[in-house]
């Protein structure tokens, strides 16, 4: 007897002693989930297409389910109409929503309830196996669970009765399984789905997949495989191993807290959260009617209390939702992401909008909780508030857990082409009450920005004045960089004026002497005369002497006389700072003939 | 010793002192003074003309030094023109000129001061600059030295030094004012006040007419005693005729309502410097509130 045959017997006797009391089903096949099966290129899963053709898979449940009390409480409660319900048992498991029923396990016991009313349908002992997946397509409900210790799992087909109709166990780890017309689709190898035909235990079929698969779900009225990504149970599935499967994924983009789309379907999940269910992505990929995307072209992104709504082409922000509490799951409905929070509050966000288009309230606070939006369709809500203010609300909200966020956020912030984004990042990066971390990624944003020139202005308008109160400078630095770049004539007025404001900072000065010399005009040209004179022997530090040169070389530019004047006379002043004088001398310099050039060659 | 350079660390009322003495103000300032040091009053004077003391004269090349290039020659005319005062104001103008030109730190504050030394207007463009200057010592050097060229260009340099970020400007700034008799900046002097420049008392009791002078009496109760009392003490001993004695009797009824042990004793030294010759009335006021406010908890009682 091989090594393999004696697991599955060990297997077989240890699940006989657990939940085989009742169970009618049949020993597994031993060329179930071989590691010797070659790639059929997609034969028998196209033969299982066929067979299936026409076959739609029932619509699940629209619920969220929630684990209240100290994880012994589920809570749940329709999306569309109905009731709360509640239903006490202790857990040691996520629950898991499938078709029509709520799995859940914990106790000694595994179990399943109306998705709708949590009503108990049946219960079975399973003797310290744990709960992983379940698929359900209203008649059987399979169930995925591994031994203690990870050392195999076993396969479960369990009637709305409660009757076992199907037991397998295996020395793989299996995923989240789903089932329709009889055959379950199950997970597992990271790259397999093997269709087990439950009335007589065969593996009817293989496909293999050339990314991570270890889910299996019905959604849409279609059958869907995936982890990263997804993959549809279509007239390309037999491409798969050759990568030619109806596929969506979603865009690389920088997110904070490097979120998931899917947890593997052959992990625990356990029944309170991690931070890993507080920084999830959540997308719903197309049904069957049209080519395989993903729905309405947006992906979600949690991060505690804050919700992303991403373009799934470019990746690109498209509203951000700033919540009271954190976020534990969700799930993507068609027209809106369903999100259920700590407090228990569950909160439907519009995709196009972020707008809150509804709410649901589980009463109580959540250890965890799990959304099935299936057939629910979530009424279109339009926001009223620009895409800047929300991300304003984001980056300046008040919580250490979200600084990660903020400052990721804050880049989106800055590349947006609406001006908005400009009046937001200058009053974040004015605002004393903008954290140190912000206001710096503020400030370089802001340097870096080609438009909203008069938000710009408004904030040079503000200078430091102790008796009206205004104790903070405007980030003039960045400002003046920005409008520097941008040739805005209508920035050297202001900026002459910062010129010579002693509350503002060293590098606001240097970075306003480099802009003078793109925008100043004569009308500047008092300004920068006082300056120059009062420094060019009085600058200390490289941002001050930086500074005076720059004065000098605008000045000399404007070409006034008299003003030149000043700059030769500084030139050869030995009260003028070393630094200084040595870079005037070459401004003053006449330049050099060409005969000179040569010479100098020579 | 060099006067602006060691303000920073002088109390606050001895910087009053200092800058009373710079400013050569007359008696009923320095009398405020010495109440706030509780030190006993100086028998009540008829104001007297001050008299200017003899300025050296400024030597001859002092106009060429000024003007050679020379870092050594430069601050040996400046010494000279310190040294003259007011004497030396035929070469404002010249520092104003370096002051425009630009010099090295130890110069330019040199050259403020001297250019303040002259008393001379010429010199006030020059400094007004130099209100604004990232040295805070320049800075302050300029308010001071502003407070003595006086004109139109300083007053309106002073009422800005006085959004300064440096308490110490603002408060040479308040004081200055109240010394060129900018009666102008009143309303900024309350500004001022209420953001706890509390040398804007005083310069508020030397310029107040009589609506203001009772809203400065106002602020006792949410400013500090000592601080509005400065101000009150200012408009009860001044001269003339742009207070009057209805608005002086006001003032002694509003801190007689106090009825503190500190009231009593400002009053108490009012009534005792109070001069003979002046308005039998607001001595009759002040004799009252003394009487009034002397059974108060601290109070010095009625003598």
């Amino acid at each position: 007897m091989s090594a393999r045959v004696k697991a599955v017997v060990a297997l077989g006797a240890f699940v006989a002693a657990t939940v085989g009391a009742s169970c009618g089903g049949g020993i597994t096949s031993p060329r179930l989930f071989s590691s010797d099966w070659e790639d059929d290129g997609g034969a028998s899963i196209e033969r299982v297409r066929v067979q299936l053709a026409g076959a739609k898979p029932a619509r699940g449940a629209d619920v969220v389910v929630g684990v209240a009390g100290n994880a012994d409480k589920l809570v749940g409660i329709p999306l569309t109409s109905g009731p709360k319900w509640t239903f006490a048992h202790p857990l040691d498991a996520r629950p898991v929503i499938a078709g029509g029923v709520v799995v859940g396990s914990g106790g000694g016991e595994v179990f399943a309830l109306d998705a709708t009313t949590g009503r108990k349908l049946w219960a079975r002992d399973t003797g310290g196996l744990q709960l992983r997946g379940a698929g359900d397509d209203g008649a059987v409900t399979v169930i995925t669970f591994t031994r203690t210790g990870g050392n195999g799992a076993v396969l479960l087909a369990v009637t709305r009765d409660g009757k076992i109709v199907r037991q397998i166990e295996t020395d793989k780890q299996l995923g989240r399984p789903a089932v329709l017309q009889g055959l379950a689709f199950v997970p597992w190898g990271h790259q397999y789905i093997s269709v087990i035909d439950l009335s007589s235990g065969n593996e009817q079929a293989r496909v293999t997949f050339r990314e991570t698969v270890s889910r299996a779900w019905t959604l849409n009225e279609a059958l869907y495989f995936g982890e990263v990504g997804f993959f549809r149970f279509d007239d390309r599935i037999k491409g798969a191993s050759k990568s030619l499967a109806s596929h969506a994924g979603l865009p690389v983009r920088e997110l904070p807290g490097g979120p998931l789309l899917m947890s593997s379907g052959g992990e625990r999940e356990h029944p309170t959260t991690s931070a890993r269910d507080r920084i999830r992505l959540y997308a719903r990929p197309t049904g069957p009617q049209e080519a395989l995307a993903i729905d309405g072209g947006i992906f979600y992104a949690t991060y505690f209390r804050l919700v992303m709504g991403l373009d799934a082409q470019k990746a690109q922000i498209r509203w951000v939702h700033t919540h009271a509490a954190n976020f534990l799951g969700g799930g993507a409905a068609a027209g809106a992401l369903v999100a259920c929070d700590d407090q228990g509050k569950v909160t439907i966000l519009d995709e196009a909008s972020g707008a809150v288009a509804g709410d649901r309230d589980l009463g109580e606070p959540l250890k965890s909780c799990v959304v099935q939006a299936d057939g629910f369709q979530a009424p279109r809500v339009a926001s009223t508030e620009k895409l800047a203010d929300q991300l304003e609300k984001a980056v300046t909200s008040p919580d250490a857990d979200l600084s990660t966020a903020q400052r990721i956020l804050l880049k989106d912030l800055s590349v947006m082409s609406d001006e908005s984004a400009t009046r937001v990042l200058v009053h974040l990066a004015s605002d004393p009450r903008t954290p140190p971390d912000i206001k710096k990624d503020a400030r370089v944003g802001l340097a870096l920005r080609r438009n909203g020139a008069t938000y710009m202005l408004d904030a040079l308008a503000l200078r430091y004045d102790y008796l009206k109160d205004v104790l903070v400078t405007p980030p003039v630095a960045p400002i003046a960089k920005a409008l520097a770049a941008m040739k805005e004539a209508r920035g050297a007025g202001p900026l002459a004026m910062h010129l010579l404001d002693p509350a503002d900072d060293e590098e606001d000065i240097r970075e306003v002497a480099a802009a003078m010399r793109v925008l100043a005009t004569p009308a500047e040209l008092p300004a920068l005369e006082e300056f120059f004179a009062m420094y060019r022997g009085n600058a200390q530090g490289s941002d001050m002497e930086a500074a005076v040169v720059d004065v000098a070389k605008a000045i000399w530019a404007l070409g006034d006389k008299k003003a030149r004047a000043l700059v030769e006379a500084a030139a050869k002043d030995s009260l003028t700072v070393p630094a200084v004088r040595s870079q005037l001398e070459v401004l003053v310099a006449p330049p050099p003939t060409v005969g000179d050039a040569g010479a100098a060659r020579d | 010793m060099d006067i602006v350079r060691v303000w920073g660390e002088i109390h606050p009322m001895r910087l009053r002192v200092v800058l009373v003495s710079l400013l050569g103000l007359s008696l009923p300032f320095a009398a405020v003074v010495s109440f706030a040091h509780a030190a006993p009053p100086p028998p009540p004077k008829p104001p007297a003309a001050p008299v200017a003391p003899a300025s050296p004269t400024l030597p001859k090349e002092t106009i060429a030094r000024l003007k050679s290039g020379d870092a050594a020659q430069i601050k040996a005319a400046l010494d000279d023109v310190r040294m003259a005062g007011k004497g030396g104001a035929s070469a404002a103008a010249a520092i104003a000129e370096l002051l425009h030109r630009g010099l090295d730190p130890a110069l330019t504050q040199s050259a403020i001061e001297s250019l303040g030394d002259t008393e001379s207007e010429a010199g006030s463009d020059a400094l007004a600059w130099y209100t604004h200057h990232r040295n805070v010592a320049f800075r302050r050097a300029a308010v001071t030295a502003l407070a003595k060229t006086k004109g139109a260009v300083a007053v309106k340099a002073l009422r800005a030094a006085m959004s300064d970020g440096d308490a110490q400007v603002r408060g040479f700034a308040a004081t200055a004012l109240g010394a060129l008799k900018a009666k102008d900046a009143v309303g900024d002097l309350f500004t001022a006040l209420e953001h706890k420049v509390n040398e804007a008392a005083v310069s508020i009791g030397q310029l107040c007419s009589g609506a203001d002078c009772e809203r400065l009496a106002n602020k006792l109760g949410a400013v500090p005693f000592d601080v509005v009392v400065g101000g009150l003490d200012q408009i009860l001993f001044r001269g003339g005729t742009d207070v009057n004695d209805d608005t002086k009797v006001k003032i002694i009824g509003r801190i007689r309502e106090l009825g503190t042990g500190e009231a009593n004793k400002f009053l108490v030294s009012a009534q005792k410097k109070w001069p003979e010759a002046w308005s039998k009335r607001v001595k009759q006021a002040i004799d009252q509130a003394v009487l009034a406010t002397s059974g108060s908890a601290g109070a010095g009682g009625a003598p």
